[in-house]
């Protein structure tokens, strides 16, 4: 079993936009939400929430801090 | 039996007030142990995430023993003479504890058994007539869910692993829970003059929880749950555990002994 990168969202309040404050590697993503909330608890968090790297589609270029697997997979299913 | 809810101890049955003020100590000693055993990994966990989060654990633990130590104020009791002037052998921790852990199993199984047997007695303890457990313990419970959450994880990682990594945990685990479901659980007389006064859990209902939640995950690593509240031939009915008491050194870090000239209250 191998450790994936989980990144790590929150919000204060429930109207703000949640932001990135952070990541955790994690067996899965049970293990994640645990790791996450145990790392970042400092703050009265109104929702927290992970997000298995590997699962973000970037956008608009190719090597920014998300840019991983998905990426790949996508460019692979509209190429193939 | 009444069931208004108990907002004074005064002109509380003597026995039921002494299963009371033990049933405090069990929670409180267990909780207040079980920090120490999980700070002991912060370092050498077997990565960074769950350092830290052994870390937050032995914070929750000590907290809750804290405010579970706090309840003896009803009994008209000083906590600090609780929390600092005692013998190890007036500790009514589970059993469980009583040694540091050998390796990461035994932390792993301690999270599922000792934890998990905690959290089933304080649901019980939660949902009777003592306001003070009524409505102290919410905070608590709702921390222990990601207790929970992290044994059950890193069970499950142990067991889906090596056949090294499954045996460890099902030794760590069957090693632990006879001991602590007698803790949990003690089929004795203060535990029914609990129930009956409508303070806490039968033995039977506190175990009832327990399987709820681990009959399936330590089903799958071949160890069986009873179904009927376990005796021990040992059983210390004063203290409602089992024979033994932590080691020395541990109290010594409870107690603080170390920096005591230093200690501000």
């Amino acid at each position: 079993m191998k450790e994936s990168v989980y990144d790590v969202f929150a919000r204060k309040e429930r109207g703000e936009p949640l932001t990135h404050i952070g990541y955790v590697d994690a067996l899965d993503a049970e293990m994640a939400r645990v790791y996450a909330w145990k790392t970042y608890d400092e703050q009265n968090w109104f929702e927290m929430c992970v997000v298995a790297r590997s699962a973000i589609i970037p956008v608009n270029r190719a090597d920014g801090p998300f840019a991983g697997a998905a990426l790949g997979s996508l460019v692979g299913r509209q190429e193939g | 039996m009444s069931t208004d809810t108990l907002s004074t101890l005064d002109g509380l049955e003597a026995d039921v007030r002494a299963a009371l003020r033990r049933e405090i100590l069990r929670l409180a000693d267990t909780k207040r142990i079980l920090g120490i055993r999980f700070s002991d990994w912060l370092l050498g966990a077997p990565s960074i995430e769950t350092g830290i989060a052994a870390s937050s654990m032995a914070q929750d633990e000590w907290g809750h023993a804290r405010l579970l130590y706090a309840m003896l104020k009803d009994f008209g009791e000083d906590p600090v003479t609780i929390e600092h002037d005692r013998e190890p052998s007036a500790y009514a921790n589970a059993p469980a504890l009583d040694l540091e852990f050998e390796d990461w199993a035994e932390f792993v199984a301690a999270m599922v058994v000792v934890d998990g047997a905690l959290t089933a007695r304080l649901e019980g303890f939660q949902d009777g007539r003592y306001e003070t457990a009524r409505t102290r313990l919410s905070k608590m419970l709702g921390e222990e869910e990601f207790h929970r959450d992290m044994g059950l994880a890193w069970l499950r990682r142990l067991a889906n692993g090596s056949p090294e990594a499954r045996k460890r945990i099902a030794d760590a685990v069957t090693k632990m829970l006879p001991s602590t479901l007698a803790w949990m659980a003690p089929d004795d007389a203060p535990t029914a003059v609990l129930a009956g006064a409508g303070l806490g859990d039968t033995a039977a209902d506190t175990l009832a929880r327990f399987r709820a939640v681990y009959a399936g995950p330590f089903g799958a690593i071949g160890v069986e749950i009873p179904e009927a509240p376990v005796s021990l031939t040992a059983w210390d009915a004063e203290r409602g555990r089992g024979e033994g008491m932590p080691d020395e050194e541990a109290i010594e870090r409870a107690r603080g002994d170390r920096n005591r000239m230093l200690f501000v209250e």
